[in-house]
């Protein structure tokens, strides 16, 4: 009984010490969550990276869209959940950075085979901020050149095709 | 000095002149980003659409006065001109167009930027812009214009705002690959073909907007979406304004209206018309219509068959949105990619990835916004096979004239055997100097093979080769495979050829 009982830690040791599925802790890349879809497909995941475009809602639940620097991916979740993301990326803003421990699902049975990944837990690492568009002098410079250069150019067409037709 | 002024224009002179009248009117174009940049108060994407369009505009204008000396002597536009014409535009308009792409910071290269201004043209798709998710609206209002205006033919947009037929119009316009009269005049065909495309555009974007809108896009996003994605589904062009491309939407909707608008935007111009004109039966009877019906469903069935084999996806709604869209989106040449572009070579297998392959060679309809072979080839060719098969069968005093509907009836001679299949040739030739290149670089054969079909026949999808590390040379010669695949070979040749006899003639008086 007691051999029984000694096997039955040692298992558990190593259950807990060396985990045969890929813990729900460690962050992957999309990119690498796709190029090995199959092992990964209805695992926990953990992926981290910026939300970009914008929320869509469907009912009690929604997308968004998360980018890691790799790729992009749709993250389903629930409406509650998106009620603290304040930032969506786009060319004015940089997205809130958030961490989403979920399931993978490689053809989503629920979302006609769309890779993607169900939301168990949704954390939010970084705020993220309205992005200041700076204008350098050198391209407001630039700009007015070229455009005053275009326009000499029409003037001195316009003179030519109006000395080509004969019109004083 | 009158009889100096009617002397006829050198040829580099008529060339000059009608590329910089084609180059005016693109530059021109780049008003509509910059007033979008203004709109959203994207200020320093508004000041490189102003320094790209002013450079354009530059530069249009000093070749249209180069060769002022066409208008004044009305010097005939041979068929060596229209050709030249037309792949020299392309070409510069090329390096013109990718200068806001460049401005903008998004590219790792020039060469980059002239990549993705070339797919665009050639409504090919393929992306090498970065961090497509933070790209100004000025510029994604760009890059799809670039895709639509491509699509339908830049020498067609040129032609629409000619104030009076010219005679070399129709040879510039065949020369961009298009070939269909839809009236007597070239000017009329081109306002017809823009006529048709701006219709679509209208209705199409209409019908996007409201279901960007129900399925939870803002109002004004799901306007810019809606043309975005339909200048690309109409344009067979492939690009979206986000990195997940259709997967964005997460919708059947979208992707089931957008997978219409391909099909409809991968059909004959001369179709539509005919249709327009009430003459419905024309669907049935042409051989271009016959041709894309059959291998459509040839290859989306036996796509289905094969991936069903592998389990790939849950059930028949996944089979439908991963399987039919992707294959009649290569097929259609749109490039619209609705699974990841390494899922294609991970999980499709060899059997699913040739048949991509196949798809995206055979591609849409001659003189439609469409790439690969075109179904009208591969219809001619394979009557050609039975016509050939039947003069076997039968006595040598048995003279029968072959047929075939395409539009109207028309003679199937061994001339026009002979040309379809020549370009077919050429395609094939292309694509398979692009898989050897790609083995060349390291890549696997399928990754190869699947590019190269993408590139040759302007579709776009990826497995995953075409990304901005990508070797340079890889690169450069994908860039020539999209042009000379949307250019037909013809036009392109004829400017090789007209440059190196010009280089020999110099040689020559030295």
């Amino acid at each position: 009984m007691l051999r029984i009982v000694k096997a039955i830690f040692l298992v558990m040791i190593f259950i807990f010490v060396f985990p045969l599925n890929t813990s729900a802790q460690d962050l992957i890349s999309i990119n690498d969550m796709i190029e090995n879809a199959k092992e990964y497909d209805g695992k926990h995941v953990t992926i981290q990276g910026e939300v970009i475009g914008e929320c869509l809602e469907r009912g009690e639940y929604s997308w968004i869209n998360i980018n890691d620097g790799t790729n992009a991916i749709g993250i389903w979740l629930k409406n509650s959940d998106t009620k603290s993301i304040k930032y969506y990326g786009n060319y004015k803003y940089r997205g809130d950075i958030i961490k989403i421990k979920g399931i993978f699902n490689r053809a989503c049975k629920e979302h006609g085979g769309e890779p993607d990944i169900h939301n168990i837990s949704f954390e939010k690492i970084k705020s993220g901020f309205y992005i200041q568009e700076n204008v350098s002098a050198a391209k407001i410079f630039v700009s007015i050149v070229f455009v005053i250069s275009a326009l000499l150019m029409f003037l001195f067409y316009y003179k030519v095709f109006r000395v080509e037709k004969g019109i004083k | 000095m009158k009889r100096e002024k009617k002397k006829k224009a050198y040829s580099i002179e008529i060339i000059s002149y009608y590329t910089g009248y084609i180059i005016f009117i693109i530059s021109s174009l780049m008003i509509i980003p910059a007033v979008v940049s203004l709109f959203f108060r994207e200020w320093s994407a508004m000041l490189d659409f102003v320094i790209s369009s002013s450079i354009s505009f530059i530069f249009g204008l000093a070749l249209t006065m180069f060769g002022l000396r066409t208008r004044e002597s009305k010097s005939n536009v041979h068929w060596k001109h229209g050709f030249a014409v037309a792949a020299f535009s392309w070409l510069v308009l090329t390096v013109l167009c990718a200068i806001p792409y460049s401005l903008s910071g998004h590219t790792q290269s020039f060469l980059d930027a002239c990549f993705d201004v070339m797919s665009g043209f050639t409504t090919t798709g393929l992306v090498l812009l970065q961090d497509l998710d933070h790209i100004s609206n000025g510029l994604n209002m760009w890059r799809h214009m670039l895709t639509f205006i491509g699509g339908q033919g830049m020498i067609v947009l040129g032609l629409t705002f000619l104030v009076k037929e010219t005679g070399g119009a129709y040879k510039m316009y065949v020369a961009e690959g298009k070939d269909i009269e839809l009236l007597p005049n070239v000017k009329g065909t081109a306002r017809q073909i823009w006529k048709i495309s701006i219709v679509y555009l209208v209705i199409g974007t209409v019908v996007l907007w409201i279901i960007g809108m129900i399925i939870g896009l803002n109002p004004i996003s799901a306007l810019f979406h809606g043309f975005y994605i339909f200048q690309s589904a109409w344009s067979t062009g492939g690009f979206a304004p986000n990195s997940q491309n259709i997967m964005y939407y997460h919708s059947i909707m979208y992707e089931t209206v957008s997978m219409i608008l391909f099909i409809l935007g991968s059909l004959n111009f001369g179709l539509h018309y005919a249709i327009w004109q009430g003459k419905r039966k024309e669907v049935v009877k042409n051989i271009e219509t016959q041709s894309f019906f059959i291998t459509s469903f040839t290859v989306c069935i036996l796509a289905l068959a094969g991936l069903s084999r592998l389990h790939i996806y849950p059930d028949a709604v996944a089979g439908f949105r991963r399987i039919i869209f992707n294959v009649l989106s290569a097929h259609t040449t749109t490039g619209f990619g609705a699974v990841y572009a390494r899922q294609f070579i991970n999980e499709w297998g060899d059997f699913g990835v040739l048949i991509m392959v196949i798809a995206m060679l055979i591609g849409g309809s001659a003189c439609s916004t469409a790439g690969g072979f075109k179904g009208l080839r591969v219809g001619i060719v394979f009557k050609g096979l039975i016509m050939d098969v039947k003069k076997l069968l039968t006595s040598e005093r048995n003279m029968k004239v072959y047929k075939f509907h395409y539009i109207k009836e028309r003679v199937l001679d061994d001339v026009l055997i002979k040309s379809s299949a020549i370009i077919i040739i050429c395609y094939i030739v292309i694509f398979s100097i692009g898989t050897l290149l790609g083995t060349y670089y390291g890549y696997s054969l399928s990754d190869s093979a699947f590019e190269a079909a993408s590139v040759t026949g302007n579709v776009g999808l990826s497995g995953g080769v075409t990304t901005p590390s990508m070797p340079v040379l890889l690169k450069v010669y994908y860039i020539i495979a999209m042009y000379l695949g949307r250019l037909e070979f013809l036009t392109v040749f004829a400017l090789i050829g007209y440059i190196i006899g010009g280089i020999k003639k110099y040689v020559k008086n030295r």
